[in-house]
């Protein structure tokens, strides 16, 4: 779980262009959204096209993003639970 | 009719950017299309939030800065009207965008790839920050697009439909696209490849308290290979203009060493320009679709100093250039630039005095 948490974070990193940024600065658990890394709506569509591509998971509801997105473990524990590559 | 200003421009390109340095201590980039030159950047983490900053592409930051910057300089915060001209639009996000719909189907399209991938991304994004709901429309007609922007909000402006306009010229480029262009008969003996990003303020007066550039008298645009429909074109701008050729003080030119490209140059100056020192500003900015504005906007920054610097002036027959030669004093120079020997633009400007 760790590993992926850390590869996550660095895959988001890449994929919203988080310039200034690295992987140790985000908290497992610190918010993505409002107070925490400050993203938008944009970015979880982003974050939806990180999930298919990298790890297979096809979110086919966009509201379903609201909980997984609450931080980065959560995402990887939905990742984890639910990849297919 | 209402008189036309050109309140202020800036630019990032070639030379130092967002200023007029360019005017007492140029840069000389070396080599020819194939050895591209970027723009000189400044440092956008000084000019945006890092949130805002990620989400921007190299041309966005450039344009919206540039026109943040004029916008300022001209005491317009919301202008009436946004017109844009661009060859390519934004080629590094549509770049990114097609290649992942190519390799990796169109399934992962990521959306901010997409949104940046159009050629009027960059005149909405600019009326998203400005606030404009105004009329906003991009041109993109290859060597000409700014031209036709320009001549867009010159006939609004002088026909009291809006009172200002932000007018902008934004080019940039790629290696992918630097490999296609020296595939093509795209001008491959000029000066230098360069990015375009300038951004200027239309206005039918001078802001209060400052001068303007320069007055924008007259635009005719003409499409047509033959000489005849250039000395029309003249005849036209001259007339429109209530001047006679002997008003000319010179005749900006886009000579730019590639030998099809200065073919036609020279045959304008022998058949009608006879007489009239000519002058180049694509040795200092560059090749690129929307170099010409930055060839107006040079223009009017020789004509709000009142001369232009000995460097810019065209020694021999040749189009050298002669860097030690005296300045050359002008009030009225009539800017010309064609695309392919068959879109011809005629831009008369003169000083404030």
């Amino acid at each position: 779980m760790e590993d992926l948490i850390l590869e996550l974070k660095s895959e988001i990193i890449k994929a919203l262009n988080l310039e200034e940024i690295s992987p140790n600065d985000i908290g497992d658990d610190d918010p993505l959204f409002g107070d925490g890394l400050g993203l938008d709506s944009i970015d979880a569509l982003e974050l939806i096209v990180l999930m298919e591509k990298n790890y297979g998971i096809k979110l086919t509801d966009p509201s379903q993003g609201r909980d997984i997105f609450r931080s980065v473990r959560i995402m990887a524990e939905y990742i984890q639970a639910n990849r297919t590559k | 009719m209402n008189k036309v200003y050109l309140l202020d421009a800036k630019h990032i390109s070639a030379q130092k950017p967002l200023s007029e340095e360019w005017t007492d201590a140029p840069i000389y980039p070396s080599g020819s299309l194939s050895s591209f030159t970027p723009s000189i950047d400044p440092d956008y983490a000084q000019c945006f939030a890092p949130n805002v900053r990620r989400r921007l592409g190299k041309l966005l930051k450039r344009a919206l800065l540039a026109s943040r910057t004029v916008m300022e300089s001209s005491g317009i915060a919301c202008p009436d009207a946004i017109l844009t001209g661009t060859g390519f639009g934004c080629v590094e996000n549509t770049e990114v965008f097609l290649e992942a719909m190519t390799f990796e189907g169109e399934d992962c399209l990521k959306p901010t790839n997409f949104m940046q991938s159009t050629h009027n991304t960059i005149g909405s994004l600019i009326a998203i920050e400005t606030g404009c709901h105004g009329y906003n429309t991009t041109y993109t007609h290859k060597g000409v697009s700014f031209e036709s922007a320009l001549l867009d909000a010159f006939i609004r402006i002088a026909n009291g439909h809006i009172r200002n306009a932000l007018v902008g010229s934004y080019d940039e480029m790629t290696p992918h696209y630097r490999i296609l262009l020296n595939r093509t008969d795209y001008p491959g003996n000029a000066y230098f490849g360069s990015e375009t990003a300038l951004s200027a303020i239309l206005a039918d007066e001078p802001s209060e308290g400052s001068k303007a550039l320069c007055r924008i008298e007259a635009i005719e645009m003409i499409y047509g290979k033959s000489p005849q429909c250039i000395a029309t074109a003249l005849q036209r701008i001259l007339c429109r203009a209530g001047r006679s050729f002997s008003d000319l003080d010179a005749i900006m030119t886009g000579l730019n060493a590639d030998k099809a490209n200065d073919a036609v140059y020279r045959r304008a100056e022998a058949e009608l320009f006879s007489g009239k020192p000519l002058l180049q500003y694509k040795h200092l900015f560059g090749e690129s679709h929307a170099v010409s504005g930055l060839g107006v906007y040079a223009t009017a920054v020789c004509l709000q100093r009142g001369s232009v610097p000995g460097f810019m002036l065209v020694s021999d027959k040749k189009f050298r250039v002669d860097k030690l030669r005296d300045d050359l004093p002008a009030k009225t120079i009539l800017f010309y630039n064609h695309c392919g020997g068959k879109n011809h633009a005629l831009i008369l400007m003169s000083s404030c005095e």
